[in-house]
């Protein structure tokens, strides 16, 4: 376009009314401000100065600034975000970048389309707030943001004065209200195309906390610290009790004399047929939430699963291919119990034993000798539950830092110690004498939501035990349990003095307070399952409860196109309408119209009403006065704002149509006469 | 590459509209807009708008967020809710031409249109403009009825049709634009530019009129009479009027010398245009004066008289002056 054009247009489409630029900064404001306090706070501070230069611009009627001061500017504040955050990809980069492009363009809103330009800023503001948070009011922010936003979008559209605020505002709900019938269509029938195309935000690495793929002493103490949760279970059968909800994570198996990981070389194919028919099944459903790993929790044994390209791995973990990236909702049977016994083969009995050479010492000579003692492999393990028993060991969150030799300095010199310590020291001693052993990390245990009806395990739940070669089978051995029997029987809380336990304080304040959190939680975890959760399984399941047979995509798309054709023609019918009755004054005028042009003539359409009754006057000199009395009222009425004493002139309305009924002229005796 | 995209817009217009117009023939002076007629399109911010949903659906995907495709779907659905809205803002519209007063050339008439609802539903931001005109912006509150002028520069004298009308509407979000063509086949006449003063034979005329000034001199002030449509302004008794309200016309004993006649014949100028623009002079300067007169054509006479609308019947004979006949 050249230069005459841009002109031409800037011309064309006139700078904005005041009252119309108050709206769109309200717009800039409301869905800049969540991002505020993640944003480098330069950003806010020059989002607010910008957008009160502007508004002191506007109430002068002041000219825009001119480009001197605004591609300067412009460059400084990009630079200034490029500096920020070395780079322009990214949450925060992003949208940093989106608020100072927002700010700008609030100084060059030349023409409508320009400030259109600055509301759809506003639009991708309101989705990056989404990025970083999804919680149970973020719809309520999505309405009340995209209701101010299309409310300035309806100001800003029209040219010259703003529309009367009521107005704007009801206007933009009742197109809000009826895009949510099409909304919820798109919701539940788009075709959801699963995974990432490329590389997801920090904040889904960043926000991460929890169990990993090794172990080193005190790792699971930072997880106890934590309130946040890890996901939720609700049982759809028979409930287990407390001291049964082991839910499973990594196996570690490899010791480097410290910590535990997850050998490499790990997963031999345990040839063991775990379960056996005679346990008891529990079936259940989890909302995970997002963990950034690979592995799902399950209770001991997963037997049934239904999360998509999952599997059960050698050491009986339930797996998946990809990460868990969002939140994911599935169903689950596992084996509480009975397991048929079966063969460690060679090389996983020699992988399940190994001890690096000359760590720990003090620990081997000890479990020998013990072993030695004991003869037996059971009593031997039973022997050393009791050993942690008897001895004053100490269950603690705050256990002494220990050195190269932990599980050493934990036996014989600190004997404080969390679950990790235990098992560590536990599995050690087994592996020292011969008998296959390992670590299991997951959760135990959880918190019953009597609002909800579920289980909620968070971060602090998180615990670690041992599992055994005994009888031809793996055999699990908590030896936490023989140390702090109430961290199984009741959970964290009971089990240690909790004061650092960063909300479980709150959350034990007062009995109404934990009501009030617990059905909170109800209330967020049906969000997480039923909105947030929602993906390609709750779709194919949408459409078997349809009764569609092996539903695919093709399905979803006919339905959603038979969906919108259904609200679509619904919304013709609506504007279609019919013609609205003519209100009272509106009749009582029409009648006065009548009985005028039966004496004089009809109305002309372009007449005016008071045209109409000075010509009529005129021609009718004897009730020239009363009519044009009675037009005059019909004006007043129509045209002046009775609604604040009389809302919509009703009482006058009403006056005026008897004075109309009552009005019936007799025919002036020249006009009656035939010519 | 820009010039090229351009043209080939334009050509394409201007296709359409010969399309429109032979689709739609002759509109009558009183119309309701149809949903035959009216036209919808995504404005260059729509496009935007679209373009930015279709990002964020991308990124909803990507992150698989749930709150982000409430979003997406949300704007989405208000962008398919606006096409009603847009649409329904049009539809249904009544536009009754009421014409345009003559102007004299170099003028511009202004046409007047009076817009309705007989449905009686408030109507916002609807542009009414000649076809590539500059826009008037209506807006209809409920039960309303409001009128536009569009003013059209007369160029000839004589009648000239006005252009197509376009009425069109990017409510309520400026998403879209509707739009319908309007061919009403209106017109306009444009009277021939007065000259500045009468350069023809004057003495004949010049003389009645010092006549006629000589007899409503105020001595022969006879007394008051009710004024009539055609009365001159000059001889209106204003004191009569302060006092009683009521318009009083001074008459006079002498009366209303003999009509006089202004004559084609009795200009001379170079051209013909030159030659009406004296005549209407002549007309004006008459009427201004309050004489009876007539108007002599080679084609035409039109018969003494006086008033407004022997004015403009004087006027319009000149403006419609066929030029091969006078030669």
């Amino acid at each position: 376009m050249n230069a005459r054009g841009a002109i031409d247009r800037r011309r064309e489409a006139p700078y904005e009314s005041a009252g119309q630029l108050y709206w769109l900064v309200g717009a800039v404001v409301l869905s800049a401000f969540p991002h505020t306090p993640y944003v480098n706070p330069w950003i806010p501070a020059m989002v607010t100065c910008i957008a009160l230069w502007r508004i002191i611009l506007a109430s002068r009627r002041g000219p825009l600034p001119p480009g001197w001061i605004r591609v300067p500017l412009t460059i400084i504040a990009f630079a200034g975000v490029l500096l920020t955050y070395r780079k322009v990809s990214g949450l925060d980069a992003g949208s940093s970048l989106l608020l100072v492009m927002a700010a700008l363009k609030l100084l060059e809103t030349r023409g409508r389309r320009d400030r259109a330009v600055v509301v759809f800023i506003c639009y991708f503001l309101l989705f990056a707030t989404f990025l970083r948070e999804q919680a149970v009011w973020s719809p309520i922010y999505l309405c009340l943001a995209v209701w101010l936003a299309t409310t300035a979008l309806v100001q800003t559209a029209r040219s010259g004065t703003s529309m009367p605020i009521r107005m704007s505002l009801m206007l933009s709900a009742r197109i809000i209200l009826q895009a949510l019938p099409l909304m919820a269509l798109l919701f539940l029938l788009f075709p959801r195309v699963p995974g990432p195309f490329w590389a997801l935000p920090q904040t889904a690495a960043r926000a991460t906390v929890g169990l990993s793929e090794s172990m080193q002493p005190g790792d699971i103490t930072q997880l106890a610290l934590s309130d946040k949760i890890a996901f939720r279970a609700r049982f759809t059968g028979p409930k287990p009790a407390s001291a049964d909800l082991y839910w499973r994570g990594p196996v570690l198996g490899k010791f480097d004399g410290r910590g535990w990981q997850h050998g490499g070389s790990g997963f031999f194919p345990d040839l063991v047929n775990r379960v056996s028919a005679a346990g008891t099944q529990v079936s259940y459903d989890i909302t995970l939430e997002p963990s950034g790993q690979r592995w799902l929790l399950a209770l001991e044994t997963p037997v049934e699963w239904d999360a998509p390209r999952a599997f059960v791995n050698s050491n009986f973990v339930l797996k998946r291919f990809s990460r868990v990236d969002r939140r994911l909702t599935y169903n689950a049977k596992s084996q509480l119990n009975g397991t048929t016994p079966g063969n460690l083969p060679g090389a996983a009995r020699t992988f399940n034993t190994e001890l690096p050479a000359g760590r720990n010492p003090r620990t081997v000579a000890w479990a020998r000798e013990r072993y030695a003692q004991s003869g037996d492999n059971r009593s031997y393990l039973q022997g050393l539950l009791n050993h942690f028993q008897d001895q004053p060991f100490f269950y603690t969150l705050t256990p002494p830092a220990l050195g190269s030799e932990a599980v050493d300095e934990f036996l014989f010199d600190t004997r404080e110690g969390f679950c990790g310590h235990y098992a560590s020291a536990f599995a050690v001693l087994a592996r020292a004498a011969g008998i296959p052993a390992r670590i299991v990390t997951g959760y135990q245990g959880g918190e019953l939501n009597p609002w909800g009806g579920h289980w909620v395990i968070r971060q602090a739940d998180a615990h670690a035990w041992v599992e055994v070669w005994l009888d031809d089978r793996w055999e699990r051995i908590d030896p936490t349990a023989a140390v702090a029997p109430d961290r199984i029987e009741f959970g964290m809380d009971t089990a240690v003095d909790r004061g650092t336990i960063a909300g479980a304080e709150l959350r034990r304040a007062s009995a109404l307070l934990e009501q009030l959190a617990l059905s909170w939680d109800a209330i967020n975890a049906a969000w997480n399952r039923w909105v947030l959760a929602f993906g390609p399984e709750n779709q194919a399941s949408l459409l078997e409860w349809l009764g569609i047979r092996e539903p695919n995509t093709r399905h979803l798309v006919a339905l959603l196109t038979a969906g919108t054709l259904l609200s679509l023609s619904w919304l013709a019918w609506q504007f279609q309408g019919g013609q609205p009755k003519p209100d009272p004054l509106e009749r009582a005028y029409a009648l006065l119209c009548r009985r005028t042009a039966r004496l004089f003539r009809a109305r002309y359409p372009q007449e005016t009403a008071t045209e109409y009754a000075e010509a009529a006057a005129q021609h009718l000199p004897e009730i020239g006065n009363e009519l044009q009395h009675l037009f005059r009222q019909y004006n007043e009425l129509r045209y002046e704002n009775t609604a604040e004493k009389d809302p919509g002139g009703l009482k006058r309305t009403r006056a005026f149509a008897e004075r109309v009924r009552a009005f019936k002229p007799a025919r002036p005796p020249e006009v009656a006469r035939p010519a | 590459m820009f010039p090229v995209v351009k043209r080939t817009t334009s050509r394409l217009q201007n296709h359409l509209r010969r399309w429109i117009t032979s689709r739609q023939g002759i509109d009558p002076r009183e119309l309701k807009l149809d949903s035959g007629r009216i036209y919808i399109l995504p404005t260059r911010a729509g496009i935007i708008f679209a373009a930015i949903i279709f990002t964020m659906l991308v990124g909803a995907m990507n992150y698989n967020n749930n709150m982000g495709f409430a979003l997406v779907f949300l704007l989405t659905g208000i962008a398919i809710v606006s096409i009603h809205h847009c649409h329904g803002n049009l539809k249904g519209l009544q536009i009754i031409a009421l014409g345009a007063e003559p102007v004299f050339v170099g003028g511009s008439w202004q046409f007047r249109f009076a817009l309705r609802d007989p449905a009686r539903r408030a109507r916002w931001q609807v542009a009414v403009s000649w076809d590539r005109g500059k826009p008037q912006f209506a807006e209809l509150s409920a039960l309303g009825e409001t009128t536009v002028k569009l003013s059209h520069a007369a160029c000839a004298r004589g009648l000239a049709a006005a252009p197509r009308m376009l009425i069109s509407t990017r409510y309520p979000l400026g998403l879209l634009r509707a739009w319908a063509w309007i061919n009403m086949d209106l017109s306009g006449l444009a009277y021939p530019r007065p000259a500045t003063s009468s350069t023809g034979e004057a003495s004949g005329d010049y003389g009645q009129r010092d006549q006629g000034r000589a007899a409503t001199g105020d001595d022969d002030f006879s007394g008051l009479r009710p004024w009539r449509p055609g009365d001159p302004t000059r001889r209106i008794a204003w004191k009569a009027l302060a006092r009683s309200g009521e318009k009083l016309i001074s008459e006079y004993k002498a009366g209303l010398p003999a009509p006089r006649w202004i004559d084609w014949h009795s200009e001379t100028a170079p051209d013909l245009e030159q030659q009406l623009s004296q005549l209407v002079h002549r007309v004006l300067s008459a009427d201004a004066e309050g004489w009876e007169f007539g108007l002599r054509l080679p084609t035409q006479t039109v018969p003494p008289g006086r008033g407004p609308r022997h004015r403009h019947e004087c006027l319009k004979a000149l403006a419609l002056m066929d030029g091969t006949s006078a030669a």
